[in-house]
This record gives C-alpha cells, structure tokens and sequence, in this order.
C-alpha cells in the first residue's frame, strides 16, 4: 500500500528523513517494500504564461509564443501542442531543464527559429493526465489556479513528495488505511497523532423518513449504518482529492462516489452509494440469497445466488452483493438527486466464501475478508457526512441509521508481567510496558505483577498475553533481544534411520561418480503412460491434484522413473557424452492409504547412467553394494517391469520381497522420452532396506589354517544361468566350501554351437585344521558329479 | 709359480677386470671365478694342505686376506652396479605424467541436499533430533493445528495445491510442529527438513516445490531469547564467527510474538551491496514464539511450557551459496551444471 509522506503528515508528526522513517516502521513491524521520490527526474521546470502565440509559416502545428516565467524579459518558444492559448499557465522546461526519464532539454532552433525551452505536457512531467484538463497526449498541462511565475512545478504538481510502499501484516488489516498507519507511525515515533475532528452540519429533516433498513442476519451483517444526502450536487471532485485518490491507484468519478473511496482509504471502512430514489420502497433489506436467486451486478453480470450469500435488497429484491459489488439500478448517475451512504460490517468469512464461489474480489471484499471492525464504523460514516459539507456536495438529512444489536463490548487481556517478560526473554519494565501500550491505544492497569490491558476498537488481531508480549517488545525494540544458549535437559540429538540411510547411499553413489537430481513431486499423466505399462497397474491411476498449475504437473508421482529417463534424455540432447544420475525421493500410493487417510510415501532411489562404461553388469554391481551395505545379499532373477530390456532386466530378491529393479531401458521406451542412445535404469525401494537392514555385527576372525583352491571348468549349454548354477555348486559343495567366483566364460568354434565354456575358482577351508587333499578332491566330486547330472556340464581338460 | 705370485696375480686381475665390468652378471661371474667352489682363490686354500705346518699358518693368512680384499672389491661394485642398473630401469620406465586422460567424475549429491546437511549437522550439534513426515498432509496439521482454521485469510498467503477438502500438499513444514508435539512430551528438539508445495507458477526465483526445514523447541522457560541464540549459533556455524541477527517483528498464525530473521549478508559481510539491496542484511528465515493456542491444541499445557519455532527455507541459501541465478536449474538435472559440484 503506497502512502505520500506528504499525506501522511496531515495525520502525524514525521520528524525523520524517508529512510530513516522507513528503517523505524520496519523494526517496529510496519514492512517497508521501497520508497519511491515522485519527483524524481525533474528540474528547473517552472510555471510560465503564454503571452502571445502566433502560428510559424510552412508547418500545420507549430506556434510561435512568448513565455513570461518572471524574468525581466519573456522567452521566445515553439510549442506545438495544440491547447496552446494566450493566457495560459502551464509548465515550462528552461535551457538545462531535465524531465523524468533522463530527458534533457536545451535551447536550440526548430524551423530555424530560436526556441529557448519547452512547454511540458502532464505525460512529459509524468503526471496523471486526468488530475489536470488537457488534450490527449500532444496537449499542454494547464494549472487550473494562479502561481507565481517561475516558480518551481514539483510542489505544485505534489512530485516534492515521497510516497512510501508498506507491506501490511495479513493480522493487521486496521493498517490498510492513512488513519492506521498514521497510528502506529505515532506508536513507533512517539508522536502524537491528529485524527479529523468529527463535526457535521446537519441539514434537517429525518433520515427515518428518507429509508427503512431491516438486517434479517444480524451474525453476517453484525452492524450497518446509513446517512442520507439531499438535494445531491453532483460534479467532479477538488485537485487534493482527486490527488489523494490518484496516489493510491484510484480514478476519480465524482464528488460522491470519490467521498466514499476517501473514507477507504483514510478509515478502512468500504462504503457504498446508492441513488436512493432508485430504491425501490425505500427499503434496504439485508439477508442471505434465497435458493436460485440471481442478481445482475455492476459490471453486468448475472450472476446465480447461493443461500450462504448475504444479499442487499429493496422492497422488490436483491440490487447488490454485501460488501462485493453493488447493483446497477441504484448506481449513482448525473441524474441522482438523493443519496444513501452505507458503511457496514460484514462476516468476513461469508464475503469470503461468497467472492469465491462467484469469482469475485473488489477492493471492497479484499477489506472485508481481512475484516473491517463494527465499532468503528459510524465514525467512518461521520466523515464521509463531513465531506459532504466540506466540498458541499449536497444536505446531510438528520439523523444517522444505527443497527448494532450486539454491540461488541470492550476486549480487556489480563496478563502477568513476569510471564511478559519470560516470554520476552528481555526484562521489559513494567512502567515502559504501560507507556508503550498506551501509545498504542490500550487502556492500561498496571497492579504488581498484574496488567490489564482494555484493547482498542480498531485492532481485532489480539487475543491474549502473548500478544501483548508482541505489542510490548516490538515498540520496545526487538534489538533488545539478547542471543542466549538454551538451557535446561540436556537432549539427544542426531538424525533418523531413514536420513541415516539415505547418507550411505549417496556416499557410495557418490564414490562411483554419480551424481544427484531433484525433480518436481508431481507430474503428467501424459509421462507416466510413456512407460508402456498395461491401465491395470496402479501406476496408471495416480493421485491427482485437484488444482493442478498443468496438465503435466497433475498427478503425485507413483514412480521416479519418468523423471528420471526424462533427466537422462535431456542431458543426451545437450551433447553430455555420459551422465551417472541419482534420484532419493517419496512416491505416492492413494491405492494403500494409511490409517490417516494419506497417501503411502514411500522413499525410492533411482538411478540412470549412460555413457560408453555404462552397462547391466556395472549398474547391477552398484545396486548389489548398496543392498550389501544395508546387509542384504539379493538373489537375482530374470525380467523386470515392461519399461525394461526384456532380456537384459533383472530384479534383486530376497524370498518374496523385491528390493531392486534394473536394466537397460526398453528402446520403445527410450523412442518415446526421446532418448539419442541406450541408457540404464534401476530402482531400489529403500524404504523397504530400511525396513529389513540388518545392524553390522562382530567381525570374523581371520584364518588361522591353510585352505586350498581348486579350479573348474565345464562346457555347458548356453542356456543354463550361472547365478542359479553357482548356487547349486555352493550347496553341493557343502560346509568346507569358503568362496566360489567365475573368472571366465569363453565361447568358440571347438565348443560347437550354443555352447560355452565356464570356468570357476573353489576355495575350501576348514576353521580349526588342516584340510586334506582327499577333503577337497571329495567336495570337488560331488561338485561335478551335480554339475553334470544337473546341468549337463562336461568337465574340460 | 709359487703361491705369493698367484695372489698376487689375483690381486691384479681384480684390479684390472673389476672397473670395466657392465653389469651384476659379469661380476658374478668374476666371483664364481675367483670364490666359487672351482674357484682359484678356493684352489688355493685346497693347497695348504701340502705345505709344512711352519708355513700353513703364514700362506693361510696371506690367501685369507687375499680373499677378504677380493670379497669386498666384489660387493662393492655389485652394490655400485646394482644401483646403478636400478637407475637405468627408473629411467626406462619414465612416463609423460602430463598426459590427460579421462577424468573421474567425482559425484555429489545435490545443492539442496548440500545445504540440508549442513543444516542438520549443525542443529544435531546442538541437540536437535531430524523428524520427517508426510509431504501429502492433512489439512489438520497443515492449517488447523497451526491456528490457520478453514476460511482464514491468512491461507490466502500460501497458494496450496488439495487433493480434496482434508488433504493438501503441505505448504510448509510446520505441520510436523503439530505431529511431533502430538507424539512425544518435552522436552523437545527437533528438525524437520523436506518438501514443501506451493501454487506458484514457475519463474527464475518461484518453484512450486521447494525445501524447508522446520525446527521445534518446547520446554520449561523457552524465551525469544534462546531462540536468537539459537539462531545466531546456526548462523555462525554457518557463515561464520563476524554473522549476527536481526529480528525484525512480523506475522504467523502459529507464532507469538513472530519474528522474521535476517543474517549478516554474507557477499559483503553488513557493508551494503548488491546482494543486500544496501541494507546489508539478507532475510533467511521466519520464527517466533510458539502460540500458546499451538501448544493447546497439541496437548501441551501452555502455562508450564512454552517453546520456540523457525522455518528456514533451502532453495535461497543453495541459491546464494552456490551462485545459481535461476531457480529452474535446480530441477532440470543438466550434468554440466551437476559435475562443478564436490
């Protein structure tokens, strides 16, 4: 909300430079979002008078004219705007001159005659055309009043000002006006504050007899009030109130209508107008929407009512939404004779719920749904009166309207000043307590430790001793707050098993070059199909968001895999030769909710490598070292979900649970995110590992007797699995058996088609002996005797 | 020729061979010529036997010291040669150590992950323990338990995403204020570090999902005090030793008194620059005194306890930390941006 410093000292004293004003209303909770000098850019304009002005031959726009800026003698400037008329005061940009936006004007010749400035427009100033009559953007600035000539244009055009930009705190709405945030300047500086003296002409007659107002919802309209103008003299308002409007962002339309947004902004309290000739009955009925009621709106649109909408009515129906917008047929026209003022307060919540559900938010609705205070509504309607008096726009009719069935009583917090300052964490004195809530409008009771504070009618934020804390050590200054350790138990700190997993595997991720991406929890529907997998797996029907940004950000993501091929695809595009690529991150399951009714998360990594070292081999010894590392030592099975490699793809298994999935993507996969080459997939449900990681134990103590080792190798049909093979020849092997590795796997023309040559390292060894030669050669027989029955393996030379 | 002259004429041929010897082997061969079981030196003791006994103690002695002599000129120049063969083969073996070869890439974990450890080391370090939670919240904890009661407007602030009426993508990490007071008794230290969602449309400095961290103190005498303390031992730990606070007053439903909290700016360390729009501040984090209508509705008796709270967000200290201008790159994954990382 901008507020011309100028304006604001109408209200308070501001002993202070802009800045230094600024840095106090921060550090007393007022934000200050910039401070903007309006007269920036502009020097050595004056006020000048057109003297003569002739026409310059050979051009259609030029004129000649003499200037009198107070100078001993006039000066000779070509102007070609066409409002140009002897007589005139406009502003003038001497030789040197400089207007906003860097402009610099100098004497020079145009049309070979001697020009010696320029007369300025209001856009050339940067002035809102509308507060001074011009023509369109060529013409002239006119003053409509007399000034000194020569003297300077920025006081006269208010551009000496700096308008100040606060940021208001959402629980202060009392602070969205020049009244408000006059208080709490007068609050934070110790000045004192002026508020307009309240004094109306009345001008006779009885309001009772002008309107009836009926509220039939007292709890959404807790108070309305009204005043009645007779005899309405409409017409455009006066340059200060035009000014005041125009520095906060409104138009002007006529006296009335500027007198209500006036009280807006100096009070808080939105107003309406109606022509109250045009109330039919002359009766105001305030009520909920009955059901299927519609109401045409002045923007006119039809608009269909809801019964939780409060509607304001005349004899006939609904004319105006309370507190939103309201109806046409009582807006006020050049030909409106009477007026009603109205100044209300309506549930916040309603107008709310209302402005949503029809789309609609005025500066009006925005007041009320921050909440605009009942008590101090009548004093609003007060000034709008005296305004109508002061620019004489019409009879103040006697009498005020008044419907306030529960008057809100005075709210008084009782606090205690020790628990004050406990909070605190300042020793606040109790006096400096007392004085700073007095500044800020309290009624205070200081009584030992005991203070009771009767808040103010304007502030609706407040409800209890912390609060009051605020308020105190606020204006007390929170530079007063001194770093001090915590004391008390001593706690445990540290991280939780999860994050204490996720560490071990980026640490071993990292070790082998990989490196971390974060993608978007959400996604498109659109990605996860491009997986290819049938409509039946739960991953086709994730949750979906109902207010999504876009279509591709709509669902919870049940897999990281989209986001992650994506990632892949897009650095294979931008010419990265290689990339190593992790991802730790919840997906989300609304199929299996939890006993709270959300969705499971669980945490899943994924990986994605490509590049020319890229291949299922090293990708599943990464994944088998993370399992390790949690302890658990997978089997391996063929295949994997449809979005891999059919035959290169394997899933890690333990019994039932699958922990891992990897393997190269499925190239229509690949087509469709697409991707330049092949690329690798895996995905670990680490939740599960952290579910069934098994704690290090002891550490076995190393050999103390001699093993031996013995090689193997057999030629085999191509089909047989070594994992599966290698099982059975640990299990034939029995207990002697230490470690069993492949180190080769040969195939050639002297094997024969589909056949390969496997070659394995046995070691053998005993914990408490020796072992024997005919040991071994037993464990070495049995090995063969099952590798050839059940494998068909033939032993090579 | 009697024996002296044979000794002597071993002496010479030491004297002679031994300098122009090229390699180990050649000395080697000298000494299976000179002392090895056929060799002359050994032939020569195998003669003392036919000497009288008045000249075996004389000729022994002679040959001895002989032998003595031609053994150490031996071991000597196979030490010296063997040296110097090694010197030959370090230089034969000598490689273009400035020859490039691929370079290993050297992994790391996310700018946000960066941050969020450093984060959670350093609070662990003072007591704190890490708590994690839902991201998909009830509206209960998101807004209700945190004062925000359906319709307020403060909820207008925080664009969320719903999934329906009750459920929302949680807007800030606050919620776990609620679930960890609801779950243990005081005294308590945590941190909540995680996503957070917010309906903003994407721009350079606007993510729709970004990083909080969450922290809660509830206990007997907990004062803004000892949340400044708090905070200004994070910062220093952070930043280092010359960071300090500002606390500036401000608003949140679940807080009171509130307060938004900016550090030192650490570009020019307080001076006033670009960074810090001249104030020489940087605006970090907000926090406050927990609302005693919070605790309330957490079950925690507000006249015995009372305890602090701060949200701190990740992307902004990533940002400046790691010089990244456009938020967008943060998600986008590009390895050419990821491999400057360490």
């Amino acid at each position: 909300m901008k507020l011309s410093l100028t304006m604001l000292r109408e209200y308070v004293d501001i002993p202070l430079s802009p800045e230094a004003y600024a840095q106090k209303m921060i550090m007393s909770g007022t934000g200050v979002e910039g401070i903007d000098d309006l007269g920036a850019g502009i020097e050595n304009v004056v006020v000048g008078k057109v003297l003569t002005r002739e026409k310059v031959e050979g051009s259609d726009h030029l004129s000649l004219c003499t200037v009198d800026v107070g100078r001993e003698s006039p000066l000779q400037i070509v102007c070609g705007a066409p409002n140009v008329a002897v007589g005139l005061l406009v502003p003038v940009a001497l030789d040197g001159a400089r207007l906003p936006g860097g402009v610099k004007i100098k004497k020079g010749k145009l049309r070979g005659i001697v020009s010696e400035g320029m007369l300025c427009s209001a856009t050339e100033l940067m002035v809102p055309q509308e507060l001074y009559p011009s023509v369109g953007d060529a013409g002239l600035l006119v003053f409509g009043e007399e000034y000194p000539l020569g003297s300077d244009v920025r006081p006269i055009l208010g551009l000496n000002d700096v308008a100040i930009d606060f940021e208001i705190l959402a629980n202060r709405p009392d602070c969205l006006c020049a009244l408000g945030i006059a208080r709490e300047t007068a609050a934070a500086l110790g000045t004192r504050l002026r508020e307009p003296a309240i004094a109306i002409k009345e001008a006779g007659g009885d309001i009772h007899q002008e309107v009836e107002v009926r509220v039939e919802d007292p709890e959404l309209c807790p108070r309305y009030c009204a005043r009645v103008i007779r005899n309405v003299r409409l017409g455009p308002s006066p340059l200060w109130l035009r000014k005041y409007l125009h520095s906060a962002g409104l138009r002007s339309i006529n006296n009335i209508v500027d007198i209500t947004n006036y009280v807006m902004l100096e009070h808080g309290h939105p107003m309406h107008a109606f022509d109250l000739d045009q109330v039919r009955g002359k009766q105001i009925i305030v009520r909920r929407a009955h059901n299927g009621e519609t109401l045409t709106t002045l923007d006119d649109v039809q608009r269909q009512l809801r019964p939780d909408d409060l509607v304001i009515c005349d004899r006939d129906g609904a004319t105006g939404l309370a507190g939103i917008m309201g109806g046409q047929e009582s807006e006020i026209t050049e030909n409106t004779k009477t007026v009603m003022f109205e100044c209300a307060s309506f549930d916040r919540t309603a107008i709310r719920l209302t402005g949503r559900a029809l789309g609609m938010r005025t500066e009006s609705s925005g007041r009320f749904e921050r909440g605009v205070a009942p008590q101090t509504v009548m004093a609003a309607l007060e000034r709008a009166c005296m305004l109508v008096n002061l620019l004489d726009a019409g009879d103040v009719v006697s009498g005020a309207i008044d419907l306030y069935p529960s008057a809100k009583e005075p709210q008084v917090i009782h606090a205690s000043v020790k628990r004050i300052q406990d909070r605190a964490g300042v020793e606040i004195p109790p006096q400096a307590m007392r004085e700073i809530l007095e500044r800020l409008g309290f009624g205070v009771t200081l009584s030992g430790d005991h203070l009771t504070a009767t808040v103010p009618a304007f502030r609706g934020d407040l409800d209890g001793e912390a609060d009051l804390c605020e308020e105190v050590l606020r204006l007390y200054g929170y530079d007063h707050i001194s770093a001090t350790p915590l004391v008390g138990v001593t706690t445990q700190g540290g991280i939780n098993p999860m994050m204490s997993l996720r560490n071990r595997v980026a640490a071993i991720l990292r070790g082998q070059g990989y490196y971390e991406i974060m993608n978007y929890s959400f996604q498109g529907i659109k990605e996860i199909a491009k997986l290819g997998l049938p409509q039946s797996d739960l991953r086709m029907q994730p949750m979906p968001i109902r207010n999504p940004l876009g279509e591709d950000t709509a669902v919870m993501r049940p897999s990281l895999a989209p986001d992650m091929l994506k990632t892949l695809a897009f650095n294979m595009n931008h010419s990265t030769q290689a990339a190593n690529l992790y991802e730790i991150a919840a997906v989300f399951d609304h199929h299996h909710p939890t006993a709270e009714g959300l969705p499971t998360e669980r945490q899943q990594l994924c990986l994605g490598s490509y590049g020319p070292s890229a291949d299922f081999y090293t990708l599943r010894s990464v994944v088998e070292a993370l399992l390790r590392s949690a302890g658990i030592a997978c089997e391996v099975q063929p295949g994997a979900d449809r979005y891999y490699h059919p035959g290169r793809s394997a899933r890690l298994v333990v019994g039932g649970t699958v922990y891992a999935q990897l393997g190269e993507v499925h190239p229509d996969v690949a087509d469709r995110f697409d991707m330049k080459g092949r690329a690798l997939l895996a995905e670990v449900d680490l939740q599960q590992i952290l579910a069934d990681a098994h704690p290090m134990g002891e550490m076995k103590p190393l050999p103390r007797f001699p093993g031996m080792t013995r090689d193997l190798a057999m030629v085999m049909d191509e089909a047989v699995a070594v994992g599966p093979l290698m099982k059975d020849m640990e299990k034939a092997a029995g207990s002697l058996l230490e470690n069993i590795s492949l180190f080769d796997v040969y195939r050639g023309a002297q094997l024969g088609q589909g056949k390969k040559s496997v070659a394995f390292s046995l070691a053998f060894r005993a914990p408490d002996r020796t072992l024997t030669e005919a040991e071994v050669q037993k464990a070495m027989e049995k090995v063969q005797k099952m590798c050839g029955e059940k494998y068909q393996a033939v032993i090579r030379a | 020729m009697n024996i002296f002259q044979t000794l002597q004429d071993i002496e010479n041929q030491v004297k002679e061979e031994l300098p122009g010897l090229g390699s180990t082997a050649a000395v080697e061969t000298l000494r299976l010529r000179l002392l090895g079981k056929k060799g002359e030196l050994t032939a020569l003791m195998k003669t003392l036997g036919s000497l009288t006994p008045e000249e075996r103690p004389k000729v022994g002695a002679q040959i001895n010291q002989v032998r003595e002599w031609v053994t150490q000129r031996l071991d000597e120049a196979a030490l010296a040669m063997q040296a110097r063969e090694r010197e030959e083969s370090l230089r034969r073996e000598t490689i273009d150590v400035t020859e490039p070869r691929d370079p290993l890439p050297v992994g790391s974990a996310h700018p946000i992950t960066l941050v969020m450890n450093e984060l959670v080391d350093c609070f662990t370090g003072l007591g704190f323990e890490v708590m994690e939670g839902p991201e998909v919240e009830l509206d209960h904890y998101n807004f209700e338990l945190m004062n925000l009661p359906k319709n307020h407007p403060a909820r207008d602030a925080q664009d969320t995403f719903y999934m329906d009426d009750n459920i929302v993508l949680r807007t800030h990490t606050s919620p776990m204020q609620a679930r960890a007071m609801l779950t243990r008794k005081p005294p308590i230290r945590i941190i909540c570090p995680g996503r957070v969602y917010r309906a903003d449309e994407v721009d350079a400095t606007h993510s729709p999902v970004f990083h909080q961290m969450e922290g809660l103190v509830v206990d007997e005498h907990v004062s803004m005090a000892n949340l400044r303390g708090t905070l200004e031992a994070f910062a220093k730990r952070l930043y280092g030793q010359d960071i300090t606070t500002r606390f500036r007053p401000s608003f949140f439903p679940f807080t009171e008194p509130s307060a938004e909290v900016d550090l030192t700016c650490v570009a020019c360390r307080g001076k006033g620059c670009r960074i810090c729009k001249g104030t020489g501040w940087i605006e970090v984090l907000g926090s406050g005194m927990v609302n005693p209508k919070v605790l309330e509705m957490c079950g925690i008796d507000s006249n015995k306890y009372s305890g602090f709270a701060f949200g701190i967000g990740l992307e902004r200290i990533a940002m400046q930390r790691y010089g990244i201008r456009d938020m967008r790159l943060l998600y986008e994954g590009d390895v050419r941006l990821l491999s400057q990382l360490r």
